[in-house]
């Protein structure tokens, strides 16, 4: 199998979309970019690469040595198994949809994802906006079953490579829209610009890599409404363009909250939701988003009773 | 791939960042929000903390900061970062205190990051005297 990386091949179209997002921004939209927090996410894509050259070894010899004990052999030319590669595309998308699930859902993951994050922009820059220290969680592990199942990891890396690729111009606000068909089985700009959003509605939501059938079988889609404008970032925005403060802000908090912990709620401060706290005083995702639910309902009952008390004309009664 | 190859690889991509970086600041990409009104820094306040509901407002003269009350007792401090604006509840580890003019509000230690908030307020001292005695 010859030596091909999807993502290093396709950096120049990165920067060239780069390139023609700011123009279409300079012309349309001049507050999509901030030349500083574009600074910081692309200085976290080479920082990732750097990481990945330098922690990168150990999850590919867990995955080789992994794949001595696969059920199922595609043979020494497994390369040449055609119907191998899409369906290597496809379950490790779902697997993506998983391991980036537990990345919003448990503290551990979200540590190195919230970089991704981190950025109150939406634009193609904060595509590159990649972590340093995803080798330091169990990302891993999700992965493992399709080695066993008997994926070469090479084949898993390089259709890993193009979920990447794929992932990289749905990071817009320049598209709105796709066609309706694609938008109802493929991860587009308005599926994942949800994603980002830390609106109450949006919170933990459209998880997708390619595609966003995953989100409607697993009940975490959730449309974009042309009603509701999109907030981007993280529940508490950093404030800061600081670059190592943006890596490793999470990791920081965690470790301080389980160092502070009574013991038994140690492995929680690790294990469980962003925003949990033993003594009740944060909120997670569902938390905010309950409040909200629950102030809307408020909202909604309080117009009917009054609307109920000034009729504009007795239903029993013509006008 | 050999350590030169790498080494140039390393040294293209970082020019290209900071040219990218370059062109955005020279095509004069980004914004300066300002908050203009009460009402503004009350939406701005619900964005950072949903459902935070002021009942005493402050905006600085440059209207890149406001300082934001509920009934309940809790202050919160805003502040422009880039196109954005960003915000902190304010605790009992937070202070306050007076320039001429103005007031430089401390969210505290743990949000070293964040920075202290100068503002250039009329009612400085009223909200000093409130954030030091959370």
């Amino acid at each position: 199998m010859p030596e091909f990386s999807p993502t290093q091949v396709a950096v120049p179209l990165f920067v060239v979309a780069i390139l023609a997002e700011m123009i279409w921004s300079r012309q349309r939209n001049p507050e999509a970019y901030e030349p500083t927090d574009t600074l910081v996410s692309l200085t976290f894509g080479l920082g990732s690469t750097i990481a990945g050259a330098l922690f990168g070894g150990f999850a590919l010899s867990i995955f080789i040595a992994a794949y001595e004990y696969r059920l199922f052999d595609f043979g020494e030319e497994w390369w040449a198994v055609w119907w191998a590669w899409p369906l290597a595309f496809v379950l490790d998308d779902l697997k993506y949809y998983w391991v980036h699930r537990a990345g919003h859902r448990i503290r551990w993951m979200w540590a190195a994802h919230v970089n991704h994050h981190s950025s109150q922009h939406y634009n193609l820059s904060t595509a590159l906006r990649q972590t340093w220290t995803g080798s330091f969680t169990f990302g891993l592990l999700f992965a493992l079953p399709l080695v066993f199942a008997g994926f070469h990891p090479a084949m898993l890396a390089f259709v890993g490579g193009f979920n990447l690729v794929y992932q990289f111009w749905i990071h817009t606000e320049a598209i709105n829209k796709m066609p309706r068909w694609f938008e109802a089985v493929m991860n587009t700009p308005s599926h994942h610009r949800v994603h980002h959003a830390t609106n109450p509605r949006y919170l933990d939501r459209n998880y997708a890599g390619v595609f966003i059938v995953w989100d409607k079988m697993f009940g975490t889609f959730e449309p974009e409404r042309d009603d509701e404008t999109i907030r981007y970032g993280i529940i508490k925005q950093l404030g800061s363009f600081n670059l190592l403060w943006s890596v490793f802000h999470e990791w920081i908090g965690m470790l301080g909250d389980i160092w502070h912990a009574p013991w038994r709620y140690k492995l929680s401060y690790l294990l469980r939701e962003p925003g949990w706290s033993h003594d009740g005083s944060r909120d997670t995702s569902d938390a905010i988003r309950a409040r909200w639910l629950q102030r809307q309902k408020s909202a909604a009952g309080s117009d009917k009773k009054v609307a109920d008390q000034n009729p504009i004309a007795d239903t029993t009664e013509p006008a | 791939m050999t350590d030169m190859m790498q080494f140039w690889m390393f040294a293209g991509s970082l020019a290209t960042i900071l040219a990218l970086f370059a062109l955005a600041r020279g095509m004069k990409l980004g914004g300066k929000p300002s908050i203009d009104g009460e009402d503004t820094a009350k939406s701005i306040a619900d964005q950072v903390e949903d459902g935070f509901e002021a009942n005493r407002v402050s905006i600085s003269r440059k209207r890149d900061a406001a300082l934001l009350r509920e009934s309940a007792g809790r202050i919160m401090v805003i502040k422009r970062h880039g196109g954005h604006f960003a915000g902190r509840i304010l605790t009992s580890r937070a202070s306050a205190h007076e320039e001429v003019d103005a007031i430089v509000v401390d969210p505290g230690s743990a949000e070293k990051q964040f920075g202290p908030v100068r503002l250039s307020l009329d009612d400085a001292a009223s909200w000093a005297d409130a954030i030091n005695r959370l």
